[in-house]
């Protein structure tokens, strides 16, 4: 698993050159580059990403926690990770505006999807503060 | 890995601008233009399913 850094590291100087040869003669062509060597980098680490979400699967499994929760924790995850690769690529066209709406949308996607959460929180403070 | 790709992409782009300083200079600068849009379209089209694969791998990913 440790190989693949050489992989990704020469990866990402061959696309460096190649979109700052091309940038003079053809910049959308150069960032059509730039975002294909993002996606061949990203598409090596994934397999990662799901073997440590399988493992964390079966942690969860062998102790007693309910999988909702983590089931929440990864979408959250993919939530973010797709929304930090579109807010390069749109900096990477230098498009701020674009770059500052989507990281905002993310977010709120964020919330909305880890709400349940924070009402599940809020019960338990409830029922604490009802007991006493 | 998938390198081919981006040298393909890096290809294209170069003969688009090849062939973009030869329509020019021989003016036909609509021609030019042309040629510029139908290279960013292939390419366009080759970045959108690996796009489309990296989203859909995302969601099977993280169970979205």
């Amino acid at each position: 698993m440790s190989k693949e850094i050489f992989a990704i590291c020469c990866v990402a100087i061959v696309t460096a050159v190649l979109a700052l040869t091309i940038k003079r003669y053809n910049s959308e062509i150069a960032l059509l580059i730039s975002i294909g060597g993002a996606i061949l980098i990203l598409f090596s680490v994934i397999d990662c990403i799901l073997s440590s979400v399988n493992q964390v699967n079966e942690i969860l499994a062998k102790s007693q926690i309910s999988s909702e929760y983590i089931e929440i924790l990864l979408k959250v995850l993919g939530i973010c990770f797709l929304t930090e690769f579109t807010c390069d690529c749109t900096k990477e066209a230098g498009m701020d505006v674009l770059t500052g709406n989507i990281s905002l949308a993310g977010k709120i996607i964020v919330l909305m999807t880890s709400l349940p959460l924070f009402t599940q929180v809020l019960n338990t403070v409830v029922s604490l503060v009802s007991g006493t | 890995m998938d390198v081919d790709m981006i040298f393909k992409i890096a290809a294209i782009g170069i003969i688009v601008a090849i062939l973009n300083q030869l329509l020019i200079r021989s003016g036909r600068e609509d021609q030019a233009l042309l040629t510029t849009i139908a290279g960013l379209i292939v390419a366009l089209m080759m970045i959108i399913t690996q796009i489309s694969d990296l989203f859909s791998t995302i969601k099977t990913t993280f169970g979205l």
